[in-house]
């Protein structure tokens, strides 16, 4: 599937592809913006080499750091995607089918409006701490702020919205190899072969973003939304769900900044992230314990009105993000999840996964065959100043999906889900209750289970008052009724 | 959310695991006497994942639990054996699948992954951490090194 076929469409980055190809790629971007092929290489990050050229010094110093960040940060893993033309390809429960041209044009819209958040350097200090970068550490917390991001996109914008300046080259979708050699370089080479320039050589010196078509009220107030929604992430310690806060929020975890996060601990830090910030209008997070949706806990949660039960049907509810930590497996994914997982991604509610391959946290966005989609933040890019009226949003967008195998992925992940209103929240019950029993027919212990009532019902919320005191009588009872001392071989009685 | 418990504890101390403890033999005549004694109760393995690096372990392994208790009240017991909160991670893994029907029964579980010997074995795990070791610090290294 992996393989290069004319059959499918290609994403390619140039430093894997055949020299002879890599010239033509280059000959023909260079003729289309007269500027010369190395030019056209090194300032593939400065916005598609359309603005501020690098200087030599800044060469070299690409190449160093198109190197580093290789090292560091695995990016040499694989920068080459092919899709099949053949099966579809799924995001956010959209499907594609890529033997149809227009369908590609629209992923790449699709997806280049995804909100990607990577590594930043160079913003201000952590409190308490010398860290200025989460470069190394903070790839959860990011994979987790891009699914939050996600929620709120559809919260505010839907689904279907997409950025109308959604960096789309219309050869995309063309499959002879020149042609999806140049859109190996106008949408690759930016992201995997050339480092990100400091700020300021990253565009002309205080240019602000000039959008690229002339919007329509309706759409200029979406384009308003957007940089508001991009603003929440700000590396600043002012934004709500920026990794200042987060960091902040994590420290009742038992985390700090320069710790590794878990998907698990980020739901939790995601959550009380949206708690605490007012902006984000009527949303609220649910996060599941032990694998297990409490209706009655969501409904309790979302429930805004304080005189009506929250399954009363004039009940005003708030949109509901529910985010669910797993463990699907000891070492490995254990595949007899892959199918769930799959039809999971293809419903509509469905926000992502965050999870990752060992050590690399990634968030999964959507599949094909057995390939997961995936945004990457491992991706070290400098500090934006998200305070400055129109500030860039290029370093806020990906145009390059990736996949990766289902059999690399880590088991410890967590999925989301959005439900806008209580009647959206009880099909997407519905709908998940069949997936997981459908699945279930292959597999009788499913993924997670959507259960009616509250946790307290089952005396989860007072687990320890309730059970220990309960084991520990029985384990007196069993020393005084025994001769000889317990030892660790003797069985506990419950 | 217990500090303590977020520390990464190391692995090489962990003890063998209960299998390789013991001879099958001996584990299946341990198992004929218990259920003689107890017949209404499933003999139980809890065992710590051996990559697991955050949660403590437990002082026992081996566990007769009542056979219509369910897995949610089984989880609360030990999660509170442990001392851990409610939104730490703690996932029982059997047959590298985790438990998440929590209203089956131990019974039923027994049914369909009692191991040869009459013992139905779990594993216990909280979930992995995710990040790249940069040169900081020297414990860390050793973090990695340990890990892989």
């Amino acid at each position: 599937m992996n393989s290069v076929s004319p059959a499918s469409v290609q994403y390619l980055s140039h430093d894997e592809l055949p020299h002879s190809d890599g010239q033509q790629c280059f000959r023909s971007r260079a003729g289309s913006h007269g500027e010369s092929c190395m030019r056209s290489i090194s300032a593939g990050g400065s916005a598609h080499g359309q603005h501020g050229e690098p200087d030599k010094v800044d060469k070299i110093k690409c190449k160093f750091l198109s190197v580093w960040n290789k090292v560091k940060y695995g990016w040499t893993v694989k920068s080459k995607t092919n899709f099949s033309k053949l099966s579809p390809v799924y995001l956010f429960g959209y499907i594609y089918h890529f033997e149809q041209e227009e369908d590609v044009e629209r992923f790449q819209k699709d997806f280049a409006s995804r909100i990607w958040l990577t590594y930043r350097r160079e913003f201000q200090q952590l409190e308490g701490t010398m860290w200025t970068t989460d470069c190394g550490w903070g790839c959860m917390l990011r994979s987790g702020q891009m699914l939050l991001a996600q929620g709120l996109l559809i919260h505010f914008l839907g689904r279907g919205w997409t950025w109308p300046d959604a960096l789309l080259t219309s050869d995309l979708a063309e499959n002879e190899p020149e042609k999806s050699a140049s859109f190996s370089c106008s949408s690759t080479a930016h992201l995997h072969q050339t480092p990100p320039l400091p700020a300021n050589k990253r565009r002309a010196p205080v240019e602000s973003w000039t959008p690229q078509h002339t919007y329509s009220p309706d759409e200029l107030e979406k384009e308003h939304c957007h940089r508001k929604i991009i603003s929440w992430f700000a590396d600043r310690p002012e934004a709500p769900f920026g990794i200042h806060h987060l960091v902040d929020l994590g420290r009742g975890s038992g985390k700090k900044a320069g710790d590794w996060y878990g998907p698990s601990i980020t739901a939790h830090i995601v959550r009380k992230a949206v708690d605490c910030c007012s902006e984000a209008g009527s949303l609220v997070v649910y996060v599941s314990q032990d694998c297990t949706v409490y209706k009655g806990d969501v409904a309790n949660l979302a429930n805004r009105s304080e005189d009506k039960a929250a399954w009363d049907p004039r009940a005003d509810w708030s949109a509901v993000i529910i985010l669910i930590p797993m463990r699907l497996g000891g070492e490995n994914l254990n595949p007899a999840y892959v199918d769930c997982v799959k039809e999971l991604l293809k419903l509509d509610f469905c926000i992502g996964i965050i999870g990752g391959k060992p050590r690399h946290s990634l968030y999964f966005v959507g599949y094909q065959d057995d390939f997961l989609l995936y945004l990457d933040p491992h991706y070290c890019q400098p500090f934006v100043d998200t305070t400055q009226e129109n500030f860039p949003l290029e370093s806020f967008h990906c145009n390059f999906p990736r996949k990766t195998a289902f059999s690399k992925v880590d088991p410890s992940c967590a999925i989301g889900f959005y439900a806008r209103h209580r009647r959206e929240f009880e099909q997407l019950c519905l709908k998940l209750t069949q997936v997981l029993n459908s699945a279930a027919v292959k597999e009788k212990y499913p993924m997670f289970s959507v259960v009616e009532g509250c946790s307290q019902t089952y005396g989860l919320d007072e687990p320890s008052t309730h059970f220990s005191q309960q084991t520990l009588q029985t384990q007196r009872l069993i020393k005084r009724d025994r001769v000889k001392k317990p030892t660790a071989e003797e069985f506990v009685v419950l | 959310m217990q500090q303590g418990k977020m520390h990464p504890i190391h692995t090489c101390n962990s003890i063998r695991p209960f299998k390789q403890r013991k001879s099958l033999a001996s584990r299946m005549e341990e198992v004929i006497g218990i259920r003689g004694k107890f017949p209404t109760k499933i003999p139980v393995i809890v065992e710590r994942y051996q990559g697991e690096r955050f949660l403590p372990l437990l002082d026992k392994t081996k566990f007769l639990v009542p056979q219509e208790l369910t897995m949610t009240q089984f989880i609360s017991i030990i999660r509170s054996r442990m001392g851990l909160s409610s939104t730490q991670a703690f996932y029982l893994l059997v047959n590298n699948k985790s438990l998440a029907s929590m209203s089956l029964t131990l019974a039923e579980i027994y049914q369909d992954y009692k191991d040869e010997d009459g013992f139905i074995y779990m594993t216990y795990a909280s979930q992995e951490m995710f990040g790249y070791f940069l040169a900081t610090g020297k414990g860390k290294c050793k973090e990695c090194l340990l890990k892989t």
